[in-house]
């Protein structure tokens, strides 16, 4: 299959046409949510596939994350003595940078490429086709299901990240590092506030980022052409296509919340 | 290679195509094709490849829609269906695709279930008794527990078989049902095509290649090409038609309407060979 | 006769109920609602006029060693004192009622803690009781006002009038510095220039508009606070009946004095200077 493009459209074209085509999708994906509501169970089961099966990743990332953090910041403040703010300098930047931007990067990595290639391959086999003749409608049982699975998933993970990114930070500042417990918890408890931090920033931010990674995730899916070559070039793309819109969405999304 | 004058209604035809004309990127599939499935019949459509029989069963399901035409599946035309009636009338038809089409996620007696699961609301003894009878019909009662990737290319037409077959349709419409099969499991998808027609009544429609196998079962044969029917009648007989296209299809002729090269400029222009013309 | 599907909802059950857990934990062990109890221990109130940068969970130390903790630091409307409740291990409860309790700051930038200065009463206050005896934090600006001289004036926006005076020598006289009659802080130094006409300095005072009965002939003088503070402008009332207006200057002015000029009268006897403004 000749991959050279036709002189006329270029990277730029193209990139906005998917843009396009996603936004229309997104409304056909949400136009079959009330009828998707039979296939709850496909809901359930691809929230388990998707969700649930990512915590190894999530939890050991944040773990390290907040490890890594505490130290750095460490380095950093106790040239002016001010470890005691490192706590609170970890929870702040977990909350409202790292943990939904780090969870929504790895969700498209592990749980985006995995739905793409799935979808993918349903088409290439034929499978999609087989449900439209059994009068299934595949948008309402393969597409909807696993796009509301991601959305639920998101905000899930990223709390679970963040909090394995606090308890990481904990272990190394006060366990490792000596920072006196009391201070930890006090500086950061006085300066996180529920409503801008953890709201707007963990479960807000993850949620947008849900949207936008299971959207593109399910959209290159159903759209690559059903070859093999197809299915692996869209992979590729549901994770550089996702990656630009997080970082994208949390410029707009910080720029408005906080 | 003219086409016979067909009656307008005939309820004898299942399906009536009449002046069907689809453009797919600038290629004319079908140029004012018009044919009837009989009822109860088993009706074979052969042809070239690349003639567009995959995507003339794509139109009779509506799942391809055409330029120019109509399409009437016993009576209704699937064109002005909605997208409920649609899916009514393709309750109706099984169908069965070359490369099976399982779902990956679920094994063999879920893949069969899978209909009944989704459409109706029966009691889950029903829904057990029912695939395992369907299974039974097509000899893979056994296999029941297995996943589709432990089967083998036969068996796993015949599971396909047996979901198309779960709502007891009227109209099968059978994908290059023979490709890549031995002669023994090839024997078994005839036996069980002839005994769905014979035993059941379904109106069968087979887009396939292998004339032999043809001939054993089909009632009707059709032959499409250049988007148009160019011979038809019953498969004993065809091959004696006398038209160009009948002796290069089933004469064996390598040959003929359908050209051995490819279109291409002047054979000595491209060998660098100046001024000479063919 | 499979039900793939129920294994499913209860790994997905579970997968939920944790991310709820981790955010519950978030929000409640993280966040400004954060507000935990120490097992065995007893309160103790006290208040503080300025708790500075104290916060909750902040450490309670005697000695220098963590006893307990800060548990709530609250303000009643219409007080101006803050209370601040401390939370104190049951094993250090020798506490005498007359002990002082002292915001400390741990560093230069370091956060505070309050520490426990055991008095000599023989009364150990109880659960529930209260330290009288506080110190609050010293905010950084007054420190530093004191080391440089500035600030401590209250900025009296549109309620001041100004009025100027020309001195010979300003010393360290600088912008915001007080301006006193008869000790009682009225206005501060608004500008300090050198008037390259006159060769002197040209400095502009604003005073409150509360005080407009200055006499216009009073004058004003370049004075320190004590030995080595910072200088500041003191107004001697004159004994016109004309009072300064707004934009009047003041002609009568004392200079500040120069520490050379100490040296000098010691060791050669010079003599002090109380020119008018103007002649040199």
């Amino acid at each position: 299959m000749n991959v050279r493009l036709p002189s006329r459209e270029n990277v730029v074209t193209r990139s906005l046409a998917q843009i396009g085509n996603s936004g229309l999708f997104l409304l056909t994906l949400l136009a079959a949510v009330p009828r998707s509501m039979r296939h709850v169970r496909e809901t359930i089961r691809q929230l388990w596939f998707v969700g649930a099966m990512s915590l190894t990743i999530i939890m050991t990332c944040g773990l390290f994350v907040g490890m890594v953090l505490m130290l750095q910041l460490y380095h950093v403040l106790s040239i002016f003595g001010g470890t005691s703010a490192s706590g609170m300098v970890v929870a702040l930047s977990v909350y409202r940078e790292l943990g939904p931007v780090v969870t929504a990067l790895l969700f498209a990595g592990r749980a985006g490429t995995a739905v793409t290639a799935e979808i993918g391959l349903m088409r290439a086999t034929d499978q999609i086709s087989a449900m439209e003749m059994m009068a299934v409608d595949p948008i309402a049982y393969v597409a909807t299901p696993r796009f509301l699975a991601g959305l639920i998933a998101m905000p899930l993970l990223c709390c679970v990240f963040c909090a394995m990114a606090v308890f990481g930070g904990h272990l190394v500042g006060v366990t490792w590092l000596g920072i006196d417990n009391g201070t930890f918890w006090s500086n950061m408890t006085a300066v996180v506030d529920v409503r801008t931090d953890i709201v707007n920033g963990v479960l807000l931010k993850s949620l947008a980022f849900g949207a936008v990674v299971s959207l593109i995730a399910v959209f290159q899916g159903f759209t690559t052409p059903p070859t093999s070559e197809g299915v692996a070039y869209a992979t590729t793309r549901t994770v550089v296509a996702s990656s630009i819109a997080i970082l994208a969405l949390d410029f707009v999304l910080t720029a408005f919340l906080m | 290679m003219t086409q016979p004058v067909r009656p307008p209604a005939d309820d004898g035809a299942l399906v009536r195509i009449r002046g069907l004309t689809t453009v797919l990127n600038g290629k004319t599939i079908f140029d004012a094709l018009d044919l009837d499935i009989p009822r109860g019949k088993v009706t074979a459509i052969m042809g070239p490849s690349g003639t567009g029989k995959t995507t003339l069963l794509k139109h009779i399901t509506g799942q391809m829609r055409a330029d120019a035409g109509s399409i009437h599946v016993n009576g209704e035309n699937v064109a002005e269906l909605s997208r409920e009636q649609l899916y009514k009338l393709r309750e109706g038809i099984g169908y069965l695709f070359q490369n099976s089409a399982l779902l990956t996620d679920f094994d063999v007696f879920e893949n069969v279930a899978f209909p009944l699961r989704q459409h109706t609301k029966l009691p889950e003894v029903l829904i057990r008794n029912l695939v395992l009878m369907k299974l039974q019909a097509v000899g893979l009662r056994g296999a029941a527990r297995l996943s589709p990737n432990e089967l083998s290319g036969g068996m796993a037409r015949r599971v396909a078989l047996a979901r198309a077959i779960v709502f007891d349709p009227m109209l099968i419409l059978y994908d290059e049902p023979f490709v890549g099969l031995d002669p023994v499991a090839l024997n078994q998808v005839l036996k069980l095509i002839r005994t769905l027609n014979q035993s059941l009544g379904i109106t069968s429609v087979l887009v396939a290649h292998e004339l032999a196998a043809v001939q054993r079962i089909a009632d009707h044969v059709l032959l499409i090409a250049n988007g148009k029917v160019v011979a038809e009648g019953d498969p004993k007989t065809i091959a004696d038609d006398g038209s160009p296209w009948t002796r290069q299809f089933f004469g064996g002729e390598a040959d003929g309407p359908v050209p051995f090269q490819y279109p291409a400029d002047d054979y000595a222009r491209a060998l660098g060979l100046a001024g000479a013309g063919r | 006769m499979s039900q793939p599907r129920n294994s499913y909802a209860v790994g997905t059950g579970l997968f939920i109920v944790l991310g709820f857990a981790a955010l519950a934990y978030l929000a409640t062990q993280t966040s400004s609602v954060a507000n935990v109890r120490q097992g065995d221990s007893y309160t103790l109130q006290t208040q503080f006029t300025n708790i500075g940068q104290l916060k909750e969970r902040a450490p309670v130390k005697i000695a220098g060693v963590r006893v307990g903790q800060v548990q709530s630091i609250t303000l009643k409307p219409g007080h101006d004192v803050a209370d601040v409740t401390l939370s104190i291990d049951r094993q250090y409860d020798h506490i005498p009622q007359d002990s002082v309790a002292t915001i400390f700051t741990s560093g230069l930038l370091g956060d505070q803690y309050v520490g426990i200065e055991y008095g000599s009463a023989k009364q150990v206050v109880a659960d529930g009781g209260s330290l009288a005896r506080t110190r609050s934090t010293q905010p950084l600006e007054q420190m530093l006002s004191k080391f440089f001289g500035a600030g401590g004036v209250v900025d009296n926006v549109g309620g001041s009038y100004t009025v100027k005076a020309n001195f010979t020598n300003v010393g360290t006289l600088s912008v915001g510095a007080p301006v006193k009659m008869a000790g009682v802080v009225i206005g501060s130094v608004q500008s300090v220039r050198a008037d390259p006409v006159q060769l002197n300095a040209s400095v502009v005072l604003s005073i409150d508009k509360r005080y407009n009965a200055i006499p216009d002939d009073s004058a004003a003088a370049v004075f320190t606070s004590g030995l080595i503070g910072s200088q500041y402008v003191a107004i001697q009332p004159g004994g016109s009946p004309d009072a300064l207006k707004d934009g009047d200057e003041m002609v009568l002015t004392q200079s500040a004095m120069q520490l050379e000029d100490l040296i000098g009268k010691f060791l050669v006897n010079g003599s002090g200077d109380k020119k008018p403004a103007g002649e040199k």
